[in-house]
Order: C-alpha cells, then sequence, then structure tokens
C-alpha cells in the first residue's frame, strides 16, 4: 500500500479527530458533565459504537456526497478535507455551532467550481433543506419525548432514587445510539471524499466481510475514536459547566432526539422501509449533531415555556448555514489552485 | 454484567427503603410526643412518662443513624448528582424536627414542669397540632421523593397548622401571664410553650425550602 495515500488521508483523519472532540461531546456531554457518567465509560462506549455506526450505516450519506461531488483525485480530496478541517476549526474559534457537514458540502462544491465540473443544483438543494429540517424536527422530536416522560414520571411516581438509576441506564443506551447514529450520519464527511482513491481490498474476518470502503470508515472510524479520548472531555467540560445546563433527564431527551434525527437521515434499512411502504423518507444527508441538539434544547425551552431561551443562538445557527459552505468552498478553491501550481499535484481527473 | 445490575438495582432497592424509614421514623416521633405529653399531664414523671421518652430518644438515635447512612450512600455511589445538596439539606432538616421532639419530652422530663389543671386541654391542642405539623411534613417530604405533584398539597397543611399552632401558643402564653401563678412558674411554661411551638417553626422552614427543591425536581 502506498505511504502516500496515507499523507493525502491526513487531512481526513485530523476532520475525523476534530469530529470525535467536538460532535461526540454532543452525545456524553450532559451525562459526562452532570457526573451521571464517568468519562472513561462515555469515551469506551462512543468510541465503539460510533466505529459500528461508521462501519455498517456509514454508505447511505456517502452516496449522497459523491452524488454532489465525486472527488476524483487524491490529492483533491486532501485539500477538500483539509479546507473543510481549517473552517470547522476557525468557525469553532468563531463561538459558532459549527457542522463538519456543512463544511465538506461547501469544500466538494469549491472542488467542483474549481475542476469545472457541474454541481448539481437539485442534490444542493435537498442537502441545504436538511440542515433547515435536521434542528426543527430534533426540536419536535424532543417536545413530544418531554411531554411523554413528564407524564410519565407524574403517573408512574417512581422514587427519585430509582428514577436516577433509570436515567443512568437510559443515558448510556441513548449515548450508545447517539454515538452509532453519528458515526453512520457523519462518517461521510471525513472519509467520503477519499472512498473513490481507497486503496483497500475486501477483508475477511472470519464470517465477516468488509468492503474496502469499510476499512476506510473503519480508519476514519478510529480517528474519530481518538478524538474522543484525546480532547473530547475538554469540550464536555464547557458543555457541562454552562452552556447547556440542564436536568440529567432533559439532557436524555436531548440525546435521543438528536441521535433519533441524525439516524433518520442515515439508515438506508429505514429509507428502503419507508419506501416500501410508500410513506415518505428522509434524505441520506450528513447532518449536523450540534445544531441537532440546539434544536432539541429549544425545542425543551419552547415546551417549558420559552423563558429561557437565548434566541441569539438561532441567528448563530443560520449565520453557520451561510459562512461554514462559503469559507470552505472559498478556501478549498483557493488551496486547490496552490496544490495544483506550486506544489504540482493532479487535483482532479478530467 | 447480569450480576452488576442486579446488585444495581438491589443497591437503588435498600436505599430507597432506607429513606422510606426515615419518614417514618418522623412520623413515629410526633406519634409517641402526642402521646407522652397526654401521659405527663396525667402522670407527670411516671415510669409510662420515662418510657415514652425513652422511645423518643431511641427513634432520634435511628433517625440519625438514617440520615447518615443515606447521605453516605448518595456521596459514595453518586446518585442524583443534580439534587443531591437539595436532598441531604432536606434530610438534615427533617432531622432537626425528630431532634426537637426529643428535646422537649426530655426538658418534660428533667423539668417536670408544674402545669395548672386549665392549661392541659390548650397544651393537648398545641402538642397536637406541631405533632400534625411534622406528620405532614414527613408526608410531603415522602412525596418529593415518589409524587412531587403532591408536594404542595401537604405543604399547604403544614403552613395552615403552623398557623394554628402560633395561634394556640400566643393564646395560652397571653393566658398564663394574665393568670396569678408564680413569675417563675410563668417563665418555665412560657420557655416550654416555646419550644413546643419551635417544632411546628421548623417543619415551616423545611417546607419552604423544599418547595423550592420540588420546582427544581421538575424535569
Amino acid at each position: 500500500m502506498d505511504l502516500s495515500y496515507f499523507i493525502f488521508l491526513s487531512s481526513g483523519l485530523f476532520l475525523g479527530w476534530s469530529l470525535g472532540a467536538n460532535d461526540a461531546a454532543n452525545v456524553f456531554g450532559t451525562a459526562v458533565g452532570t457526573k451521571m457518567v464517568r468519562f472513561r465509560t462515555a469515551a469506551v462506549i462512543s468510541s465503539f459504537f460510533l466505529i459500528l455506526g461508521a462501519v455498517y450505516s456509514g454508505g447511505g450519506t456517502t452516496e449522497t456526497l459523491t452524488e454532489l461531488g465525486n472527488v476524483n483525485a487524491l490529492p483533491g480530496a486532501f485539500m477538500v478535507a483539509l479546507s473543510a478541517a481549517a473552517s470547522v476549526y476557525w468557525m469553532i474559534k468563531g463561538g459558532l455551532p459549527v457542522s463538519t457537514s456543512q463544511a465538506i458540502v461547501g469544500a466538494i462544491i469549491g472542488w467542483n467550481f474549481y475542476s469545472g465540473k457541474a454541481t448539481d443544483l437539485s442534490i444542493v438543494s435537498k442537502i441545504v433543506s436538511t440542515w433547515v429540517i435536521c434542528p426543527v424536527l430534533a426540536g419536535i422530536l424532543a417536545t413530544l419525548i418531554y411531554f411523554l416522560v413528564r407524564s410519565l414520571i407524574k403517573y408512574s411516581k417512581i422514587h427519585l432514587i430509582r428514577q436516577d438509576l433509570y436515567t443512568r441506564i437510559g443515558l448510556i443506551v441513548a449515548g450508545a445510539f447517539g454515538a452509532y447514529a453519528l458515526g453512520a450520519n457523519n462518517i461521510a464527511n471525513v472519509m467520503g471524499v477519499f472512498v473513490d482513491s481507497a486503496p483497500f481490498q475486501t477483508l475477511k474476518i472470519g464470517q465477516l466481510t468488509f468492503s474496502p470502503e469499510q476499512v476506510l470508515f473503519f480508519i476514519g472510524g478510529l480517528a474519530v475514536s481518538s478524538g474522543i479520548f484525546s480532547y473530547s472531555h475538554k469540550i464536555i467540560k464547557t458543555i457541562g459547566n454552562g452552556l447547556m445546563r440542564m436536568s440529567p433527564i432533559v439532557a436524555w431527551i436531548v440525546v435521543v432526539s438528536q441521535s433519533l434525527v441524525l439516524y433518520l437521515f442515515a439508515s438506508e434499512k429505514l429509507e428502503a422501509f419507508l419506501l416500501a411502504n410508500n410513506l415518505p423518507a428522509l434524505p441520506l444527508v450528513p447532518v449536523s449533531s450540534s445544531q441537532a441538539v440546539i434544536g432539541a434544547i429549544i425545542g425543551i425551552g419552547l415546551a417549558k415555556g420559552g423563558r429561557s431561551i437565548s434566541w441569539n443562538i438561532l441567528g448563530h445557527i443560520a449565520l453557520g448555514w451561510i459562512f461554514t459552505p462559503i469559507m470552505a468552498a472559498l478556501l478549498c478553491f483557493i488551496s486547490l489552485f496552490f496544490l495544483e501550481n506550486v506544489f504540482n499535484q493532479v487535483v482532479y481527473l478530467p | 454484567m447480569f450480576h452488576i445490575k442486579v446488585s444495581m438495582f438491589a443497591r437503588t432497592k435498600s436505599l430507597e427503603n432506607k429513606i422510606d424509614l426515615f419518614h417514618d421514623k418522623i412520623i413515629d416521633a410526633a406519634m409517641t410526643f402526642k402521646k407522652a405529653i397526654r401521659v405527663f399531664l396525667s402522670e407527670k414523671r411516671s415510669e409510662a412518662y420515662r418510657k415514652l421518652s425513652k422511645q423518643i430518644k431511641t427513634i432520634e438515635h435511628d433517625a440519625d443513624a438514617l440520615r447518615r447512612d443515606i447521605e453516605n450512600k448518595l456521596y459514595i455511589q453518586n446518585l442524583i448528582p443534580d439534587l443531591r445538596g437539595d436532598v441531604l439539606h432536606l434530610v438534615e432538616n427533617l432531622d432537626k424536627i425528630v431532634n426537637k421532639f426529643d428535646e422537649v419530652t426530655y426538658k418534660f422530663y428533667i423539668e417536670q414542669p408544674d402545669i395548672p389543671a386549665e392549661y392541659h386541654s390548650r397544651v393537648i391542642e398545641l402538642c397536637e397540632q406541631v405533632s400534625d405539623c411534622a406528620e405532614n411534613m414527613a408526608i410531603a417530604s415522602r412525596a418529593f421523593f415518589r409524587d412531587f405533584s403532591t408536594v404542595r398539597d401537604y405543604s399547604q397543611k403544614v403552613y395552615f397548622i403552623e398557623h394554628e399552632s402560633d395561634l394556640t401558643s400566643g393564646r395560652m402564653l397571653e393566658a398564663i401571664f394574665d393568670s396569678d401563678l408564680p413569675l417563675a412558674n410563668k417563665l418555665q411554661m412560657d420557655l416550654l410553650i416555646t419550644e413546643v411551638a419551635d417544632i411546628a417553626d421548623i417543619a415551616e422552614d423545611c417546607v419552604d425550602e423544599l418547595l423550592i427543591f420540588t420546582i427544581k425536581r421538575d424535569i
């Protein structure tokens, strides 16, 4: 296997690392911040389920990104992922609830422009519409679950101590599901652009067979895990200490809603089931877990009467929708120029 | 794994039982106190009163042990991290009510106040009111753990009965100081009546905090 492949893959791995550091905190952040679950437990569970989700269900969203722009040269894929990672980094610095999904879409469009390939506007509108639907849907789901859980607690009269135990178990299960959904939905952001140039072969371990794409997603999953173990505790501290102060039960509702939304936008099986039953299916698109979390929190805030909502954050999300892809596209376009003309790399195949 | 889950459920069940037992102790102390004062008024420092006084002391010891156990378990097992401070505060305040029952009963035992017969019915009325107050406080607190939507109902009862006990003690003190009893006797009764009325005041303070904790308890 060519060593240069791994050098070019490094930008994707870096993006994976930042996804693990940033987005995994959405899954287990409050559980760890409120001391309901230990960090080590959260890190092990989320890493395992994230890799599982990436390897087994990561294909659906990757297809959509490939339809948007089939990045067909390895140096080009390197720059697309690097531009996305840099945009994410700068947007985080700017304090915006940033999304790797929006960054990678912008970077791919930047590559399309640079390589002169047409960008399918119907795919773009499909993707952009999911960015809006994602927090709205998370908000609706969170509101419904909030009322359901509230009634359940009221009528079941569970003892506070037992409720604490159930909440802990719930947080671990929801966190595992959330990590699976995150892996399934977001691995395309990290590794999607490298699929075409992946040099791997089909891998057989016992009864299990892994396609080259799955091997690539496994490597991406490992990068995400390294982000979880090495840096997510710092993000978790921020979440636990102020940004999202909430009770452990509300934290559970937020994680469940976010995970369901991510899963709805990632599961090929669910899509096939809905289509087979003549039901409307959601497109398989990588969405932002951070924005799903914010949507869920706003939903619960509205259900509680809307007093504790900071409406500025909605403006921040909208700014993220606009600025992240534009910044990533511009950065990618300019960087591709330098990579091709200064470093003499082939960034696209005609 | 199965074993871990079973032991987690067993530990939870054990702590739930301890919290329930702790509330039982407050109700036990209140009931025994009512009985003890009736016995004191009719028999003074009799063997029966000594036994009831000892019984309240035992209840107080048991409540202390349960309180420590509950507090330790909440910390050691890292339970209800968001509400732990509130629950510890609540348990400590409830324990103060039991302590006060013990303190008052013991004071009657040591000081043997001479209470004229015309005040007996008022003393009994006051003691029943403060006991009811404590009982309702215990029920409100128990509801906080299981059915927090009813906390407000019992809290309202505590407020009402505490107000009634204030009126009863005020009327009684007025009557005592208007009487021809020796001043030393008047002052001794004043101190004891104030001590008894304090039980309802402590219960009222507990309820004030409990209502705040209940707002936080709602998800």
